[in-house]
């Protein structure tokens, strides 16, 4: 059933994330992540839970809410978002005693958040990605469902919302008899909550939806450059946490190490080869045929 | 069905002033586009000019858009037109500054990579507010009647939609017409084919070069041998930081004895005046790494491609004031003699350290093509079908008189007549042509552009003549040797003009659009009369793969564009005239690689012509 307020509302769960894309990773000595040195941005994940939202908005006028748990600095990934979804209101979680804080700890901090967003009207869809590019387990999504009582509906990649009804037609990938890429079909009332598989991109299919989109993204790119206005920071304290259930205290797993794999020898010879000169290139594009042979000019 | 009162077809010049015209009147429009964004499809010359004409009134871009003098990105405003006639290292030089002037409120070179999208967001801020807007990378597909007040839209990307009355600006390659039928297509009579490289020069080395400046701009016209022996001409208009320079010639000529597009561009660009108009300091690297080793090699490179990326930008800003007023502002450096020795220090370090060196040469930026409608031969004289109305390109109205090219300010015309007639009828609910289509087209005839496509201009061709005066009688045809003798003693110009008005057109075009005219006789001037020029070094032109390498394009796997008959006449010179060569020999046959098309329209005639679907094809950066 779709919240009493009559207008749609969804929360997207976003995250910061070092940026991954080429040119931007810094690393130790060691091979780690320099973590100083590496320029955050919204996680790519985080970006298609946005677009998701974006959908909802521009479809079914939707109101959207953002969300980050972490440090003041995770401002940047709700501003980013918020560019992409044109979000009537930003949530951040910070506060010190949310360090450690596993994924049972988080989704507890963001179960509260969600129930305080759209003037504690009750969210209808939470979106959030598939998982962090930086380690997360994928866990964070369906505890945070499980505590606010949401079915939890994975990989999506498409949806359709029936107000009247109150319910969400979905389409999400699965794997099943071994085969991959498989198109589930089904329903659920709502409220739900959804993770976008990566290959979700929204697709607006009326002249109107694309006027409407084109006012969303002007609208979204003043919001964003004034995203202060819209941002609510929360604490431990008013989002009327139990302490024990938040940080480390509510942590019941610890990462205790995190192990560098070392990489296996690799066993290939490299020959550098200029790709300047022409004849170079025949020679590389020839090898290249002696090994794959016909296969690859199918 | 989703339903609007009035759907634009097409987001150039034409399209967007419709837009805007029509929000203005406060109605309802939406306005479809094939590019991903505003302006990547649209090529122009391009001297956008506003008007004052006695005749009657045009309506004119400051008149669409109210601010457009005061925020518009234009580029120069041109206060220097000449005509060069050329042979060899010979020029022979005529400033037609008063034909330029004649009844012109101003001329500016534009961009329209630049431009478009500023209309377009003048345009969609008044679109808004009627609940209309702009849709961008949607292609239309088709168009039926669902009774004689509906239009039914299909595209390739959304549902299908309905409206009342569409106008169709959608170009020189006008899907809509060929749709409906609403006009033949065009023939290679009725058409030039336009060929423009943009070129880079820092914004102060123009200015000293052209002698103009900080606002001024310069228009140089060409005639002579840089022609190819075709019918038309070259030209070259100064940019903020940047040349448009561009061949124009007639496609009978071109379909005649084939010549490459890029030919003729190269033609112009070789010639030694124009070498030392676009002359800049390029740094060459002569790749002697001999002695290194692979890796070290590959890391040599990759430093001195940065430096030569870090110089060029430099040596960019360090000539546009508003350039070196930021560099200032941001506290990078302190003067600009500070950034003057960085340029320095960075030349010298690139031409010890890496073996670089710098040469004479020039910076060429983009590469693009498309047709021209000549106005006199192929304006729409119907220019409507049913509740659909053609402006601009698409109802082939183009200016084409001597130096005269121009089709931005004509569409923007056409928009404001095709607007007013749309919100009558819609005023009115209904759409009959004779409520809608014949009061557009009687809107039309009385713009005084229609008027140049009919008949000559007597008080241009005297201005036109004034400017010629130079020029030797006896070098000119036989055939208007008498009209040029009557036109400069002024007691016989009346008289000549009338009659030159009354030959008409029809008979007087062969003679005025003749090689005699373009070339043989400019080339003669040139021989007797010129001076002569001196280029100072040898200009290296990218070759047609490179420049086809630089261009951007999101590749359709299916093919807009289908060969019919792949052995005919019309085909095998296509092999010659793509200016993208996208089509070749094979076994007699001819054959299509439809990925480097730049949709300039050339091979239309005997092909089933689209434009690729929304979003894909070619998107210019400066067009
Ligand atoms: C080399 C050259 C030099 C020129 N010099 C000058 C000059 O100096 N001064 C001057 O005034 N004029 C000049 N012109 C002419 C001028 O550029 C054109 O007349 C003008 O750009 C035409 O504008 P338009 O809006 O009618 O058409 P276009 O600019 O061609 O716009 C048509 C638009 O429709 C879109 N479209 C087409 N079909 C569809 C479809 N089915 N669905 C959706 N969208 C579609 C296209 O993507 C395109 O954006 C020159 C032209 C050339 C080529
Ligand atoms: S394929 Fe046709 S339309 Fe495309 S660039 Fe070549 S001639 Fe022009």
């Amino acid at each position: 059933m779709l919240n009493p307020s009559g207008t749609l509302n969804v929360a997207v769960i976003v995250k910061l994330e070092p940026d991954f894309s080429e040119g931007n990773v810094s690393y130790n000595s060691d091979g780690t992540l320099n973590r100083a040195e590496t320029k955050n941005v919204l996680g790519p994940h985080s970006a298609v839970a946005s677009s998701a939202a974006l959908y909802a908005k521009v479809k079914y006028g939707a109101n959207v809410s953002v969300a980050t748990m972490g440090p003041p600095i995770a401002e940047a990934a709700l501003q980013q978002s918020q560019l992409i979804c044109n979000a009537d209101e930003l949530h951040l979680y910070s506060d010190r005693i949310f360090a450690g804080a596993d994924t049972l700890a988080t989704s507890e901090v963001l179960r509260a958040g969600i129930k305080k967003m759209a003037n504690e009207q009750g969210i209808d869809i939470v979106f959030s990605g598939h998982r962090a590019s930086d380690g997360e387990t994928g866990q964070t999504g369906p505890q945070t469902a499980w505590k606010l009582g949401y079915p939890f509906i994975g990989n999506v990649i498409d949806y359709d919302i029936d107000k009247e009804r109150g319910y969400v037609r979905l389409q999400r990938l699965i794997k099943n008899y071994g085969h991959n890429d498989i198109i589930e079909e089904l329903e659920s009332p709502l409220p739900v909550f959804i993770t976008l598989d990566p290959s979700y991109s929204p697709f607006f299919n009326t002249v109107s939806q694309r006027l409407n989109l084109a006012l969303n993204q002007n609208d979204a790119e003043k919001r964003s450059s004034r995203y202060k206005e819209y941002l609510k920071t929360f604490s431990a304290q008013s989002l009327e946490l139990n302490l024990k259930s938040v940080g480390l205290p509510g942590s019941p797993t610890i990462v205790y190490k995190v192990e560098k794999i070392p990489r296996a020898k690799a066993n290939r010879k490299a020959d550098i080869i200029d790709g300047y000169s022409q004849e170079n290139l025949s020679q590389v594009a020839r090898r290249i045929y002696g090994i794959l042979g016909e296969t690859i000019i199918k | 069905m989703e339903k609007f009162d009035v759907a634009i077809i097409g987001g150039g010049s034409a399209g967007l002033a419709a837009l805007k015209q029509l929000s203005n009147l406060g109605k309802q429009a939406i306005l479809i586009e094939g590019g991903k964004k505003i302006g990547t499809k649209n090529v122009s010359g391009g001297l956008l000019y506003s008007k004052n004409t006695t005749i009657g009134k045009v309506y004119n871009v400051e008149d669409v858009y109210d601010n457009f003098l005061t925020d518009a990105p234009v580029e120069r405003q041109i206060t220097k037109y000449m005509l060069h006639a050329t042979s060899k290292d010979k020029m022979f030089s005529l400033d037609l500054t008063p034909t330029h002037n004649y009844q012109t409120n101003f001329g500016y070179s534009v961009l329209l990579n630049k431009l478009l999208p500023w209309f377009a967001k003048e345009a969609l801020n008044s679109a808004e507010k009627t609940g209309g807007g702009i849709v961008t990378g949607i292609h239309v597909r088709s168009i039926m009647w669902k009774d004689e007040n509906t239009i039914i839209i299909e595209t390739d990307e959304l549902e299908p939609f309905q409206v009342k009355a569409v106008i169709a600006a959608d170009g020189v390659n006008s899907e809509v017409a060929q749709i409906t039928g609403a006009r033949r297509k065009f023939t290679q009579s009725d058409l030039y084919q336009g060929v423009k490289v943009v070129v880079k020069l820092p914004e102060e080395i123009i200015e000293e070069r052209f002698e103009i400046t900080n606002n001024e701009g310069a228009a140089h016209l060409f005639a002579g041998d840089v022609t190819l022996n075709h019918i038309g001409g070259g030209f070259l208009y100064t940019n903020k930081d940047t040349l448009s320079v561009g061949a124009v010639y007639h496609y009978d000529s071109l379909i005649e004895k084939p010549t490459e597009p890029y030919e003729l561009v190269n033609a112009l660009l070789s010639n030694p005046f124009v070498i030392e108009l676009i002359k800049d300091e390029v740094p060459e690297t002569k790749e002697n790494y001999k002695n290194l080793s692979k890796e070290e090699e590959l890391r040599t490179r990759f430093k001195a491609n940065k430096l030569i990326k870090d110089w060029k930008e430099l040596h960019h800003t360090y000539y546009s004031p508003s350039g070196v007023k930021e560099l200032l502002a941001n506290g990078k450096y302190k003067t600009k003699e500070e950034i003057k020795n960085k340029v320095d220090s960075i030349h010298d370090e690139l031409v010890s350290k890496y073996d670089i060196e710098f040469e004479s040469n020039y910076v060429e930026l983009e590469y693009s093509a498309k047709l021209v409608p000549d106005g006199k031969r192929c304006r729409m004289k119907k220019p409507y079908f049913k509740n659909i109305l053609f402006i601009g390109d698409a109802a082939g109205r183009g200016i084409f008189v001597g130096p005269r090219i121009e089709g931005l300010n004509v569409g923007i015309d056409d928009a404001v007549r095709a607007a007013e007639a749309v919100s009558n009828a819609i005023d009115k609910n209904s759409f009959h042509s004779n409520i809608l289509g014949e009061r557009y087209r009687r809107l039309v005839e009385e713009s005084p552009y229609t008027k140049d496509m009919d008949e000559i201009d007597k008080n241009y061709l005297k201005v036109f003549l004034d400017c010629t005066k130079q020029v030797p009688n006896d070098i000119v045809d036989y055939r208007y040797r008498a009209i040029f003798k009557l036109m400069s003693n002024s007691t016989f110009r009346g008289i000549s003009v009338g009659l030159v008005n009354k030959l008409g057109y029809r008979r007087l075009l062969p003679i005025l659009e003749s090689n005699k005219t373009y070339t043989e006789v400019p080339i003669k001037i040139a021989e007797r009369k010129g001076k002569d020029v001196q280029k100072s070094y040898s200009i290296r032109i990218p070759a047609i793969a490179e420049r086809i390498a630089k261009l951007n394009y999101n590749d359709d796997s299916l093919s807009h564009i289908k060969v019919l008959d792949s052995q005919s006449d019309f085909m095998k010179k296509m092999v010659t005239l793509c200016p993208t060569k996208c089509y070749s020999m094979e076994n007699g046959r001819v054959i299509l690689q439809h990925e480097g098309c730049i949709e300039c329209g050339t091979c239309l005639k005997e092909t089933e012509w689209r434009h690729p679907r929304g979003e894909k094809g070619i998107a210019y950066q400066y067009g």
